[in-house]
């Protein structure tokens, strides 16, 4: 044990996943999912799935588990992994998919699995083609899909799967795994610390776990470094660069927007969401109903930045917009900090 | 010395058919042609030639004149502007072939130069001249498609010409160095033909003009010439002109007369707009109409809708001049422009990116995660730790198994230590995986699991082999 101890140390994971429930056994939340999910591996037959909800609530997790408990340990053999995120052409469901689909069925099986994560962002085409798909080979292969926003996956893939909606974690849940977590690891805590990564991440287990983490790394998971985790992780850029707009220098706050995007290399819609949550914070202080104008125009750019081709120059428009907002409202005050 | 001033595009004009560089599928079609008029039956009095500039298409007809003993009468646009000038050509193309006299070859160049307004009347005078004439006559032209030759097309002989490869380009050069006795280096050549985009005549006036400048052809002389050319004063100019256009059609216009890409032009304008507007209103506007007009860039991407380009450039022009009606004296200050940091900073942090990439899919098959998650939620909090605790960065920079250009992309402060460590780590392990598979062997398959050992790879293989083809064939690719 002891060695095994130290060896753990040596090479070491992100907890997210060390510590990411490998069975449906040890799944501790969305008991009535669980529930229906060991029905499937007892029958040893499922029908097409679409696991729906929040980011952080296990939806990944438990299609792994109940994959592993169909098929055993080896189960990623059986399994075909996209995420439609990276890889949501047409091209790739008319070839990975359709060829591991119809590839032949080992005789231990009874069916292959097809998992889809983040299958919201399949272009329309490429969820036309996966909805022939699975038709097709549905004797063969299963798939299981997994989204954030259910609604933007097509009427005719969602009526062909059973779908299972995940609901936000609660509290109680997420604090009991981090508490686990700490004693696993031997990390000492403060109750409080808990209550605040549970805050930031807005009840996302994976957030949970990587802010308790890094936290950890600091020595100890207290109050104080779990804010300093944060603000390391999410510097205030992205505030400076709506102060600087707002107060008028267009140029400067364009420079910062770029320095942001090159040092983390963020998507023009990361940042447009990011820039959305500051714009109602209470540290920047506007008018109210100036807060609901800017986040309509805010709105309005990340569909031109899904549409469009050069993320800077859509941000670029509202920083802009910021700039106009900032000088006809005279009572925009930027407070630092 | 005088031998000097001669154009090497004139002293190297090809002699004989064989000497005009590639081609092959244009010469048989003239060969034939030509066959057919010293028969007497040709099948068509004209032919149009016709393909991007310095091809060889006047050189080709030369060529042919030459070898077949023909007096080569050319033409060059101006020279058949009106009817009138043509109604002269005519006289000489009637001609019949004399006892003594040398039959011609007529050449018209570039008679898609002809504008229909200004010209009017040249083409029908051409028409008739093809009706009439006893002796081949050739036209050139880059695009055969010009509306203007439509009349044209159905009465001549069509032969293609192909754009020269850049080989067929330096083979060309090399000739020319190699009997102009002077030092040409591979690189420099190479940089010629790929600035010539298939035209041989320009870049054969490249290469005199930097033999001449220079003495020898050189990288650095070649870039030194060919940089300087290259547009660097041309986008600041087209900038300022589509700035102050009080009309739409200026801004287009100006547009037009560059050679910046729409998403070149863009960046040009997207960098200087607001250097150039201050007022807060008028800079908006200006924005809004170049983020409309970047999402029509977008969908030309995506759709392949060239079609829409003239709203892009409608939008990124116009829009973006017109947009400035609050302080429009604002357009006319002179300012000083600049690159667009955009391209520059691009090309500067390609490596960067690919690293930020390559670690971004690492941390993805570890999370199971999208590599857009894994940058936007998981590497902040990487970077947190590499900044803050190197040993501990260091165990984790092993279990994940990152490159050294990962460690540093996560940590500025502490990279050296962190590799530095995880090559002491990495050591130890091995140092521990041999003492204990040489005390008890049983226990060694608690090895250390790695992300990157993918620990149950001989087990999996085992299997495999028993399950027959499909799976495996699957996942072997």
């Amino acid at each position: 044990m002891s060695t095994r101890e130290s060896r753990r140390v040596l090479a070491e994971l992100l907890w997210a996943e060390k510590y990411r429930p490998r069975s449906l056994s040890e799944i501790v939340n969305q008991e009535d999912i669980v529930k229906r999910l060991y029905q499937f591996v007892k029958e040893k037959n499922m029908p097409h799935l679409l696991f729906a909800g929040p980011p952080g609530t296990g939806k990944t997790t438990a299609a792994h588990c109940l994959a592993h408990d169909l098929y055993g340990e080896d189960y990623r053999m059986y399994m075909l992994e996209l995420n439609a995120s990276d890889e949501r052409g047409i091209d790739v469901i008319r070839t990975k998919v359709k060829e591991f689909a119809r590839s032949r069925l080992p005789a231990n099986i009874p069916f292959k699995i097809v998992l889809l994560d983040e299958a919201d962002n399949m272009t329309a085409d490429a969820q036309q083609a996966l909805r022939r798909l699975m038709e097709m080979y549905v004797d063969v292969t299963r798939f299981i899909l997994i989204a954030n926003y259910p609604s933007k996956i097509i009427e005719p893939i969602q009526s062909r799967c059973a779908v299972f909606r995940f609901t936000p974690l609660k509290k109680e849940d997420v604090m009991t795994r981090l508490k686990y977590i700490c004693e696993q690891e031997g990390v000492k805590y403060e109750e409080e610390a808990l209550d605040i990564i549970f805050e930031i991440s807005e009840g996302d287990m994976r957030k949970s776990i990587n802010i308790l983490q890094s936290s950890a790394a600091l020595g100890k998971v207290t109050v104080a470094n779990v804010f300093k985790v944060v603000g390391l992780a999410h510097p205030r850029e992205v505030r400076e660069i709506i102060k600087t707009a707002l107060a008028g220098n267009f140029i400067k706050a364009r420079d910062l927007l770029r320095t942001l995007m090159l040092n983390y290399g963020l998507s023009g819609v990361d940042v447009v969401k990011q820039m959305h949550r500051e714009i109602f914070s209470s540290e920047i202080q506007l008018p109210e109903h100036v807060r609901v104008e800017i986040a309509d125009y805010i709105g309005e750019i990340q569909f031109r930045l899904v549409e469009g081709a050069d993320d800077e120059i859509q941000l670029n428009a509202l920083l802009a917009k910021l700039t106009l907002i900032g000088k006809t409202h005279h009572t925009v005050k930027a407070t630092s900090r | 010395m005088s031998e000097r001033k001669l154009p090497w595009v004139i002293k190297y004009r090809p002699k004989k058919i064989a000497d005009v560089v590639n081609q092959n599928d244009a010469k048989q079609l003239v060969l034939k042609w030509i066959k057919e008029w010293f028969a007497g039956r040709p099948s068509r009095k004209a032919a149009l030639f016709y393909g991007p500039p310095g091809c060889g298409k006047t050189s080709l007809a030369e060529a042919v004149a030459r070898e077949y003993g023909l007096e080569y009468l050319e033409m060059n646009a101006s020279d058949y502007r009106r009817a009138s000038d043509i109604e002269r050509i005519a006289k000489i193309a009637v001609m019949q072939r004399g006892l003594f006299a040398k039959g011609k070859l007529i050449l018209l160049d570039e008679v898609d130069g002809m504008s229909r307004v200004a010209d009017r009347g040249a083409m029908e005078a051409i028409l008739d001249l093809i009706k009439i004439t006893k002796s081949p006559l050739v036209m050139t032209a880059n695009d055969p498609w010009d509306p203007n030759l439509r009349p044209l097309r159905e009465s001549v002989l069509l032969v293609p010409f192909r754009r020269l490869t850049k080989t067929d380009i330096k083979r060309a050069l090399a000739r020319i160095c190699e009997l102009e006795r002077i030092r040409c280096d591979d690189d420099a050549i190479k940089y010629i033909a790929n600035k010539a985009e298939g035209d041989l005549r320009s870049a054969i006036n490249d290469l005199q003009a930097i033999a001449e400048g220079y003495g020898r052809v050189t990288l650095s002389a070649v870039k030194a010439v060919l940089r300087a050319r290259d547009r660097v004063y041309e986008p600041f100019e087209v900038v300022r002109k589509i700035f102050i256009s009080k009309y739409a059609w200026q801004a287009k216009l100006a547009a037009s007369q560059t050679d910046l890409s729409p998403d070149e032009l863009i960046q040009w304008i997207n960098e200087n707009l607001p250097k150039q507007i201050s007022n807060p209103e008028d800079l908006w506007r200006a924005y809004d109409a170049l983020s409309r007009a970047d999402v029509y860039i977008g969908r030309i991407v995506r759709t392949g809708s060239w079609d829409l380009l003239a709203y892009a450039m409608e939008l990124m022009t116009a829009g973006v001049s017109l947009a400035v009606r609050t302080d429009v004296k604002s357009k006319y200050r002179w300012v000083k422009y600049s690159f667009p940091q955009k391209i520059l900073i691009m090309a500067r942090t390609k490596e960067v990116r690919q690293i930020r990439e390559d670690l971004a899919a690492v941390i993805a098959r570890h999370l199971r995660i999208s590599k857009r998650l894994a940058k936007s939620d998981v590497i902040p909090y990487l970077v947190a730790i590499f900044e803050s605790n190197p040993e501990y960065a260091a165990s984790l920079a092993v279990g994940l198994n990152l490159s050294d250009s990962m460690i540093k992309y996560l940590s500025q402060r502490n990279s050296n230590r962190i590799i530095e460590l995880t090559k002491k780590i990495r050591e130890q392990i091995a140092r521990e995986a041999r003492e204990e598979s040489r005390k008890e062997p049983p226990e060694a398959e608690a090895a250390v699991k790695t992300e990157a050992e993918a620990p149950k790879t001989k087990k999996v293989r085992r299997r495999k082999k028993k399950e027959g083809a499909g799976l495996e064939a699957f996942f072997k690719k």
